[in-house]
């Protein structure tokens, strides 16, 4: 573990990023227009509604978006691996777990039925050459060991004989196990209850200040990314609408659907009625607006201007806002 | 009013590698839900508080104790005797999707149990379409724009709704609501849970919710009893605000501390608990269930099983033999 935490965590860029599907009518965007950094040895959180394009978004890393869609325009830069988006064939493939880890959404998911866990562990390192097999089998069961399991026995194990939490953490093992230093986590504790999740959270957090990660997480729940990010990006219809330090975008929410989106959320505290749900619903591939503002059909704050006009993501210090009414507040 | 007294239900695994075991699901679970009332089961996975819902819905057996349903006891009626009675309660499911037929067009799937209604009661067939608009209108859809649609055309919270109306269109006196909201997306899920709090008020219909996001439970109605389970035991039960905030039992304390803080809006709990390691199924059963992951366990509780009982001083009922208050919630920031 000396050697991975030695290197300085790689920084990514995603700049422009247009993801588009090809549908019965025509070839429509998932996401648009994305540009995002993750700052080195950072955990972003990027939060979205179902169909909001952050699992689009997160495969783009991995330059893994699968027909029907493909990256139509824009690059992600990679510190030590150049433009993924440029990147093809066998090299891809070596990048994809050598250099950056994915865990899959619902690892309960994606790992064989028929094959115990260090098969499948085998097999990865056999597909990227790796010829200490020892080593790496070692390195599965310190890493299994690190996150509170008995490393031997899991790896010994089929998934049906695992937890969802212990599925889980075997999904975050064979990410890190390559060594990886980008890691994608895709709603990494949906169906897990809350004491797994939290465990899972901890985890996370710890294992990426260890090994000195440079760490995305993509979730629907606020609360786990206020639990793990230090940067929490908004997504929505495709778009990322609020990005900043995590403590401020929730302490003072700038976006209309920020804003929306914090008070949905049910408490434990407080009182009932001040929290309602927002009106209209999230837009799909085929409902989102072609031109002005994503979220202008439930916005309150809606102008003539949101109908014509993509609002532009505006910096303010270290928030970046895409919203028309804001950016009139702070001109006034 | 539906009772239950000391249901236990015990699953028998078939052997496997480490050899046949039972599973306890429910150990002598008692509740009570009135009419109108509601009602929330939490826990971790695994708890038996699925179980216990499938129990109440007529969708499961149990192995002993007594459910008794305005006042009848089930288990002095023979199975098809019992089926009016069950009737009265209806389950929505966790995922909407796969609770509703996709071939279906909506106006077809609330057809089928509005025919049936209608042949019991000697309805005409004009009924049926009207009180399909009935019940779409009292979920908040509007029957004009929906009837003719397919599952897939709608969102999931629309979804959810097409399977609240369904469970209404036989006029049940409860709805049993799994994790209804768990796959609703977030900017959707009050709406839901407004719904049944609003059906409750409108309609009279009482509401158990099970769910692991304790949150979520304050939403259908604060009026109502919050049960936590643990491994098969009711091991806390209040008013769900009451246990919320003042909560004595350190499972019930360790399930709350390991809620999210939202961090910026709100700040920690002052007396959080740990986050538990995760449950050994291998366990064995002496003593307190909770002993073997309880960080304040005293000797007692090795030895001896707590019971569901109310103490001095202590408002809600509760199974620990060292009961103490330990804020744990995060506090909103705004009133700090």
């Amino acid at each position: 573990m000396a050697q991975a935490t030695t290197g300085q965590a790689p920084g990514v860029r995603v700049d422009g990023l247009t993801v588009v599907y090809k549908t019965p009518a025509g070839e429509l965007p998932a996401v648009r227009d994305v540009s995002l950094t993750l700052e080195p040895g950072s955990i972003t959180g990027i939060v979205g509604e179902s169909g909001s394009g952050k699992s689009t978004l997160a495969l783009s890393l991995l330059n893994a978006v699968q027909p029907p869609g493909r990256i139509s325009a824009g690059s992600v830069q990679i510190d030590g691996l150049g433009d993924v988006v440029g990147l093809e064939g066998e090299r891809l493939r070596k990048a994809r777990g050598a250099h950056i880890g994915y865990v899959f959404q619902a690892a309960q998911n994606s790992l064989n039925p028929l094959k115990t866990v260090g098969k499948q562990l085998l097999d990865l390192g056999r597909s990227h050459g790796v010829e200490d097999r020892r080593g790496l089998v070692r390195e599965a069961r310190e890493l299994l060991g690190r996150m509170g399991l008995d490393g031997a026995r899991v790896l010994d194990s089929y998934q049906h004989e695992l937890s969802g939490g212990m599925r889980q953490r075997v999904g975050i093992m064979l990410a890190l196990v390559l060594n990886a230093q980008v890691v994608v986590l895709d709603e990494p504790t949906t169906a897990l209850d809350m004491i797994t999740q939290a465990n899972i959270l901890k985890i996370v957090r710890e294992v990426h200040a260890e090994r000195g990660l440079t760490t995305l997480v993509i979730t629907h729940d606020i609360g786990v990314v206020a639990e793990v990010a230090d940067r929490l990006a908004v997504m929505y219809g495709g778009q990322l609408v609020e990005q900043g330090p995590t403590r401020q975008v929730l302490g003072d929410p700038r976006h209309p659907y920020t804003k929306g989106l914090i008070k949905a959320i049910p408490r434990l505290v407080g009182d009932i009625d001040e929290a309602r749900a927002l009106p209209g619903r999230p837009p799909t591939l085929a409902t989102v607006p072609k031109a002005g503002c994503v979220f202008r059909e439930r916005c309150a704050l809606r102008m003539d201007i949101c109908d014509t006009d993509d609002p532009a993501a505006v910096a303010h210090g270290p928030r970046i806002v895409a919203c028309h009414a804001v950016k009139v507040k702070e001109h006034a | 009013m539906i009772t239950g007294n000391g249901i236990v239900k015990t699953f028998k695994q078939r052997g496997n590698m480490l050899g046949a075991r039972e599973v306890r699901a429910l150990r002598g679970v008692d509740f009570s839900i009135p009419k109108g009332g509601a009602a929330s089961f939490i826990g971790e996975s695994g708890c038996g508080k699925t179980t216990l819902g499938r129990i109440i819905a007529g969708l499961e057996t149990y192995d002993g104790g007594e459910i008794a349903i305005d006042g009848v006891p089930m288990s002095s009626l023979t199975l098809k005797r019992r089926q009016p009675h069950f009737r009265k309660i209806q389950m929505i499911h966790q995922d909407p999707y796969s609770a509703l037929n996709p071939t279906r067009t909506v106006h077809q799937t609330l057809r089928a149990p509005l025919a049936l209604r209608a042949k019991q009661t000697g309805r005409p067939k004009a009924w049926m379409d009207e009180r399909a608009a009935e019940v779409l209108s009292l979920v908040g859809l509007d029957p004009a724009t929906v009837l003719a649609r397919y599952p897939h055309q709608l969102s999931g919270g629309m979804r959810q709704r097409v399977v609240i109306a369904r469970a209404l269109t036989v006029d049940p006196e409860m709805l049993v609501a799994d994790e209804a909201v768990s796959m609703i997306d977030v900017s959707l899920r009050l709406g839901i849970l407004a719904l049944l709090k609003d059906l409750r008020e409108r309609l009279g219909v009482s509401v158990l919710f099970i769910t692991h996001d304790v949150a979520t439970a304050r939403y259908i109605g604060d009026d109502g009893d919050l049960y936590v389970i643990y491994r098969g035991q009711v091991v806390e039960r209040g008013p769900v605000d009451t246990v919320i905030a003042d909560p004595v039992h350190p499972y019930t304390q360790s399930l709350l501390s390991a809620i999210p803080v939202l961090h910026g809006l709100e700040l920690p709990g002052e007396q959080p608990v740990a986050p538990l390691e995760a449950l050994d199924a291998g366990q064995d059963d002496t003593g307190c269930l909770f002993a073997a992951r309880c960080p304040f366990r005293g000797e007692r509780c090795d030895t001896e099983r707590p019971l569901l009982q109310l103490t001095e001083g202590v408002p809600q009922e509760h199974a620990c033999f060292h009961p103490e208050r330990r804020s744990v919630i995060a506090r909103p920031m705004s009133e700090v």
